[in-house]
């Protein structure tokens, strides 16, 4: 069974003449462990299809079947659940919190979780040290480079051992070298066995990952 | 979600907006602190009022003689008026639930001290009067004027303390003479009424001289005195029926007397029309209170659903990693109940510092009473309750992709 089936799904903004469809009825799966990009152009459809895997969207049809449940049609609170403790997101902005420390940031998702305060400190910390910031706990955000700031929301996307991570063009903020960087992280992550989806319209990253889905105009034109 | 959580994130958000914050809870701080203030100054006023009303004893009805004006009598000049023998005798014999009746007569004459006039005054009273007026024997040596007295006509007095400095200093008054009007009574006794009340709401007990009412009567009797009794307390055995006592008193002196030469007092309804005049404040204050708490609460609201815009996309953030909407909501409830809160408690300080203001600057009684404080605490969290649950609720059903995309 794949991690991720998608079936017939679409996202269609608005109605009638005007109506947008970002994305048309696509079927696709993902198996575990693979670091897959979604490529296309600017409109494709990729952060539709990305909003609608991390459960931030309700697909317009289909059905998307995530560890075999599907989870298309769930209740507001059923779907808040699911990403907080299956799903890992990564913004291109960070959206890291300003007025938290970054202990703190990496600690938010297991508040939601309910994790027992000092287990959820120690975690952070642990999740923190793997990107390379062991000694910037009780930094806040804006004391670190963008590069940094991304890893500490990759570090806050991995805090409740989610089934995949899901990342909107995480290096569009970044120069090119740090963005390699980030991608490193990612590539050490899949190497564990995580699962990885990126958002990318940069065609160099092709190379970099497992598989390549490609977009254009809401179509999958590639899987 | 951890209280923890919402106590920080709270004071994060209030520390960043500080001076925001501070203007939002200014509307909930004056709102409380003007009426834990003025309900200090009412509860004052109240308090001194009943005060004063009990000082001439709840349980009491006071008769009081009054000459009839010139437009009643006919322009006929009246020279005996007002309560008569045969009314006290009536109302100690005819009336059930009346407990004693004491008659009070006034010799109207100068008491002198050391050839200096005082003002203070002599009184011939039923010896029943120490125990109705709530006075007591201020001296141990002495003792109060008694019904022996009135029998023997015995020329004898009992003096207030008040009375009793004026008239003899530093001395020992007790044993002392006092002179009016070519008789000179002897001081057998000090009395004080330590409520400090004064007889038929008029004269300060302890700056009196009190005689026994026969003894008074039988010196000086009509030639001298143009009443029998200037007041007559009649103190009822049950208050249930003090109403009905007063009202029969009422018809049968309407019935006994052509003119309208007495009035009749009753602490004890005074004390309930000043109840109902401290109901209506109360409903006046309250009003003053909500709307005050109103305006205060659009302010909260206002400051609230500028937060909640600024931070819309931190909201969308939260929803991504998971939060939940009551989540959100109880957040930004937290956060506007704890500006009310301590609007609340700020307001009851300042409130406080007003109400002593006004007591110590202008000398009017103020009482802040515990009730008033949790009462202006309640309705400063109910605000940010009502206040806070629609910016909350909006906060909460803010679609996290909308949310984001800001
Ligand atoms: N909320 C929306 N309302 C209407 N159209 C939208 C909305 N969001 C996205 N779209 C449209 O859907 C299409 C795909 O958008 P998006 O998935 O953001 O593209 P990408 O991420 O590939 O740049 C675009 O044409 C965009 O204008
Ligand atoms: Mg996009």
């Amino acid at each position: 069974m794949s991690l991720i089936q998608l079936q017939g799904i679409s996202r269609v903004y608005g109605s009638g003449p005007a109506a947008v469809h970002a994305l048309r009825p696509a079927n696709l799966s993902i198996e575990e462990g693979t670091f897959v990009a979604i490529y296309g152009a600017s409109g494709s459809g990729k952060s539709t299809m990305l909003n609608m895997l991390g459960l931030l969207d309700e697909p317009s049809g289909g059905d998307y079947f995530l560890e075999g449940r599907n989870v298309a049609k769930l209740t507001d609170a059923a779907r808040s659940e699911i990403r907080c403790r299956e799903i890992g997101i990564v913004f291109q902005s960070f959206n890291l919190f300003p007025h938290f420390s970054i202990l703190e940031n990496v600690c938010m998702p297991m508040r939601f979780a309910g994790a027992e305060r000092r287990e959820m400190k120690d975690r952070a910390a642990e999740l923190l040290a793997r990107v390379g910031l062991s000694d910037r706990l009780t930094h806040s955000p804006s004391q670190l480079s963008g590069g940094q700031c991304q890893r500490v929301a990759i570090a806050r996307a991995l805090a409740n051992r989610p089934a995949v991570i899901l990342a909107d063009e995480p290096t569009g903020n970044l120069d090119v070298k740090t963005g390699d960087e980030i991608l490193g992280v990612f590539h050490e992550l899949v190497d564990e066995g995580h699962t990885v989806i990126m958002v990318t319209h940069n065609a160099e990253y092709e190379k970099e990952v497992q598989r390549v889905i490609e977009l254009n105009d809401g179509n999958v034109v590639r899987q | 979600m951890s209280f923890f959580y919402n106590v920080e994130s709270t004071w994060l958000s209030l520390k960043h907006h500080a001076f925001r914050s501070l203007l939002a809870m200014l509307g909930v701080v004056l709102g409380v602190a003007a009426v834990v203030g003025m309900l200090a100054v009412s509860e004052g006023a109240r308090v001194e009022s009943v005060e004063r009303i009990q000082r001439q004893g709840v349980d009491n009805i006071i008769l009081h003689s009054e000459r009839p004006q010139a437009n009643v009598t006919g322009g006929e000049n009246i020279y005996f008026y007002g309560i008569t023998t045969e009314d006290i005798e009536h109302f100690n014999t005819v009336f059930d639930n009346v407990k004693k009746v004491v008659p009070v007569v006034e010799l109207h004459r100068t008491i002198y001290a050391d050839g200096k006039p005082t003002d203070v005054g002599l009184m011939g009273v039923g010896p029943d009067f120490m125990k109705i007026s709530r006075s007591q024997n201020a001296d141990s040596r002495g003792r109060w004027i008694s019904e022996a007295d009135g029998v023997t006509a015995s020329l004898v007095c009992s003096v207030g303390v008040d009375a009793a400095r004026q008239i003899f200093g530093l001395e020992d008054p007790l044993g002392g003479t006092i002179s009016v009007s070519g008789s000179a009574f002897e001081v057998v006794g000090l009395l004080d009424n330590p409520l400090r009340s004064k007889l038929a709401g008029k004269h300060d007990i302890n700056n009196l001289v009190y005689v026994d009412y026969e003894t008074l009567l039988s010196i000086y009797n009509r030639g001298t005195l143009q009443v029998v009794a200037d007041y007559v307390y009649v103190q009822v055995d049950d208050l249930t029926y003090l109403k009905n006592t007063a009202d029969r008193i009422r018809t049968y002196l309407a019935e006994t007397h052509d003119l309208p030469d007495y009035t009749i007092s009753v602490p004890y309804e005074l004390l309930l029309a000043e109840q109902a005049t401290q109901r209506v404040f109360a409903v006046v204050m309250g009003s003053i209170a909500a709307i005050s708490l109103l305006v205060g609460g659009i302010g909260i609201m206002n400051i609230m659903l500028a937060n909640i815009y600024e931070r819309t996309k931190e909201i969308g953030t939260l929803r991504a990693l998971g939060a939940q909407r009551k989540t959100i909501l109880a957040q930004f409830l937290f956060e506007a109940v704890t500006l009310t809160g301590v609007g609340g408690v700020v307001g009851v300080a300042i409130g406080f510092l007003i109400a002593m203001l006004i007591k110590y600057s202008a000398g009017m009684p103020t009482i802040v009473t515990p009730g008033s404080v949790i009462v202006a605490l309640s309705v400063s969290i109910l605000t940010g309750i009502i206040f806070g649950t629609h910016p909350a609720w909006k906060a909460a059903n803010l679609s996290p992709i909308e949310a984001l995309r800001r």
